[in-house]
């Protein structure tokens, strides 16, 4: 693994009697894409202000390197952050507003000159530089304010909900865009969103939050296909999330049924909870299934259909390619390698 | 939208006959020489001729200066206040800004009348200085006196607008800013100053305007000791007489202010278009 470039300790924030943050431990590598996903409220972007020195923890501490950077004022952090309504100077031009940085630090005309060409010519922005910064659409606003911050060539770079202004297709551009710029100059990112599937297609590591607590970090794949618990398993794609009995190590039992399963080191009999993706139920006739069920409503998703099947025990949501009328009694099935079985969350 | 366009009817007839057609008045007696009758009136430049006397050319320079002095102590009075109470709650800013605006609901006469008492030689403030054991100043009908005068008139007309130019300010500029490199001074200067610029430079065109041609306040706070262009043009026209010489005047100010305006509105950054 990389260096370590930013801790958080055991960091703690209270707005107005509401405890935002609850404690957040958290270590950030080199030339890592971390992404903080979860629901607005979360405390996603208030880390991401404190890392940036807009608001001071309450208690715990930033370490930067090695050394504690909590009471650093933001202009004297390594760090540059892309703003979510970019926060760009309305009375600069495209060059001057990517140039402010270098300007502050008295830096040679020439020099400012070829680091903004080079710079704007990375996002993509090559002849924009005498342009009004209200001439300009949404998408290059972003790349605008971008390129500020990385022209000062921060060691971290935030990002607070870049690309929540911006419409779908131009999104997904920026996404792409974004991963191949992280790559390019090879530092680390810091993303802040509320878009699993953004978080999941470009991070390198999702942090999934809630109510101020981390619920998990790790890989995009991790997080998806193991997620540690009911909230994560619900907030990072569709699932249908079923109570069930771990009988014994590899032996999981739910609506009556046994299943093989690949999950291990449960007490015997203890109650957990099974994640079934629903694109992981195989549908069958119904004396071929491990669970059998009646199709109660279809729905045409585009690459696939979503229908819905009730057990006798419950509604499974199912993803799949072939059309089923409504009434049909059709099996289901799932291998054991999608059985994922988590502890029970307890009850808030 | 169109049909909308009948609504200005009221207003093009109100200022043609207010103040088109008394401009065009104006024009016209300066530029002829027939008292104030206009049927045997003939082209002339007498009156412009008149005001390169020394005595009207100290008016003028006069007027300049303490337009200028009233502008730039209500600027520097006034800045901080207007960015003063942007920092406050949104919700106690309306109140901040009503106060400001109080001294504008008394009666311009009255309180003028009270700098009197206030400024005078046997006076509030001399009374205090005597408290303290201090010789007493003699400031009334001076320049100081007008300049308090028109000063504490014509503040609020600079604090508003600066007001209104930070207030729609986005918190999140001054945070780029710093997030850039720029310390409390340099985020200042280069993103607040420059933010509010076009308030400014409206703060400083309104309070010039009004203090260069204000006339109440010079002839109550400055005595006849102290003439202004505003008192030179009231008494030309209401105790001399001379219509023709008041319009001159009348015509140089307003070439003047014209002239100071658009070269204000050409720093402006958002009249680029």
């Amino acid at each position: 693994m990389n260096k370590k470039i930013i801790e958080l300790k055991n960091i703690t924030k209270t707005f107005e009697h509401h405890q935002v943050l609850k404690g957040i431990d958290l270590t950030i590598y080199e030339n890592e894409f971390l992404t903080l996903l979860g629901p607005s409220g979360c405390g996603k972007t208030t880390i991401l202000r404190i890392i940036g020195g807009f608001e001071e923890a309450d208690s715990g501490s930033v370490i930067f390197e090695g050394t504690d950077m909590s009471k650093l004022p933001p202009y004297k952090r390594e760090v540059n952050t892309v703003f979510q309504k970019y926060a760009l100077f309305p009375f600069m031009s495209v060059f001057e507003n990517v140039a402010f940085g270098l300007s502050l630090k008295k830096m040679d005309k020439k020099v400012i000159q070829e680091k903004v060409e080079h710079m704007l010519h990375l996002v993509g922005l090559r002849g924009f530089e005498k342009r009004n910064i209200n001439q300009l659409s949404g998408g290059q606003q972003q790349r605008v304010a971008i390129a500020r911050a990385l022209v000062n060539e921060p060691k971290v770079l935030l990002l607070d909900e870049p690309l929540g202004a911006l419409d779908a297709k131009l999104r997904k551009e920026m996404q792409v865009e974004l991963k191949k710029i992280q790559k390019e100059v090879g530092i680390t990112f810091i993303f802040v969103t509320h878009d699993q599937e953004e978080a999941l297609s470009m991070s390198d590591t999702v942090v999934v939050m809630n109510e101020g607590i981390i619920q998990q970090i790790g890989s995009p794949i991790d997080i998806y296909n193991e997620p540690k618990n009911r909230f994560v398993a619900q907030f990072i794609g569709e699932s249908n999330i079923v109570p069930a009995i771990m009988k014994e190590d590899f032996l999981v039992s739910f609506d009556d049924q046994d299943f093989k399963c690949v999950d291990h080191g449960f007490l015997s009999n203890e109650d957990v909870e099974v994640v079934l993706r629903p694109e992981d139920l195989i549908l069958s006739k119904p004396e071929y299934g491990q669970l059998t069920g009646t199709v109660t409503s279809i729905t045409f998703k585009g690459v696939h259909y979503e229908i819905i099947v009730n057990s006798h025990h419950r509604d499974y949501k199912v993803q799949t390619t072939h059309y089923y009328e409504v009434g049909t009694e059709v099996g289901m099935s799932v291998i054991p390698d999608n059985i994922h079985v988590m502890h029970k969350m307890k009850e808030a | 939208m169109k049909h909308f366009k009948h609504m200005t009817g009221p207003y093009i007839l109100w200022s043609a006959a207010f103040i088109v057609i008394p401009f065009l008045l104006i024009i016209l007696y300066a530029f002829t020489d027939g008292g104030l009758s206009l049927m045997d009136a003939s082209f002339s430049l007498d009156s412009f001729q008149e005001i390169i006397d020394p005595l009207y050319v100290t008016v003028f320079s006069r007027s300049f200066q303490v337009g200028l002095i009233t502008t730039a102590l209500c600027f520097l009075l006034g800045y901080p206040m207007a960015y003063m109470i942007t920092k406050f709650d949104e919700k106690v800013q309306p109140i901040l800004i009503l106060f400001t605006t109080i001294p504008m609901w008394i009666n311009l006469l009255l309180r003028t009348y009270a700098w009197i008492s206030i400024l005078s030689d046997n006076g509030i403030f001399n009374m205090l200085l005597g408290k303290l054991g201090l010789a007493p100043v003699s400031i009334m009908y001076t320049g100081i006196s007008v300049n308090i005068g028109l000063v504490c008139n014509f503040l609020p007309f600079m604090i508003l607008p600066i007001y209104t130019s930070l207030s729609k300010m986005d918190p999140a500029l001054l945070e780029a800013a710093y997030d850039l490199g720029a310390n409390k001074l340099q985020a200042f200067t280069r993103v607040v100053f420059k933010y509010s610029l076009p308030g400014v430079l409206n703060g400083v065109i309104l309070t010039f305007l009004m203090a260069i041609s204000a006339f109440v306040i010079p002839k109550l706070l400055g005595g006849g000791q102290y003439t202004l262009l505003g008192n030179l043009i009231e008494n030309q026209f209401i105790s001399v007489g001379n219509w023709n010489f008041g319009s001159a005047i009348s015509f140089i100010l307003a070439v003047v202010i014209l002239f100071t305006i658009s070269f204000l509105k050409r720093i402006d950054p958002d009249d680029e278009d």
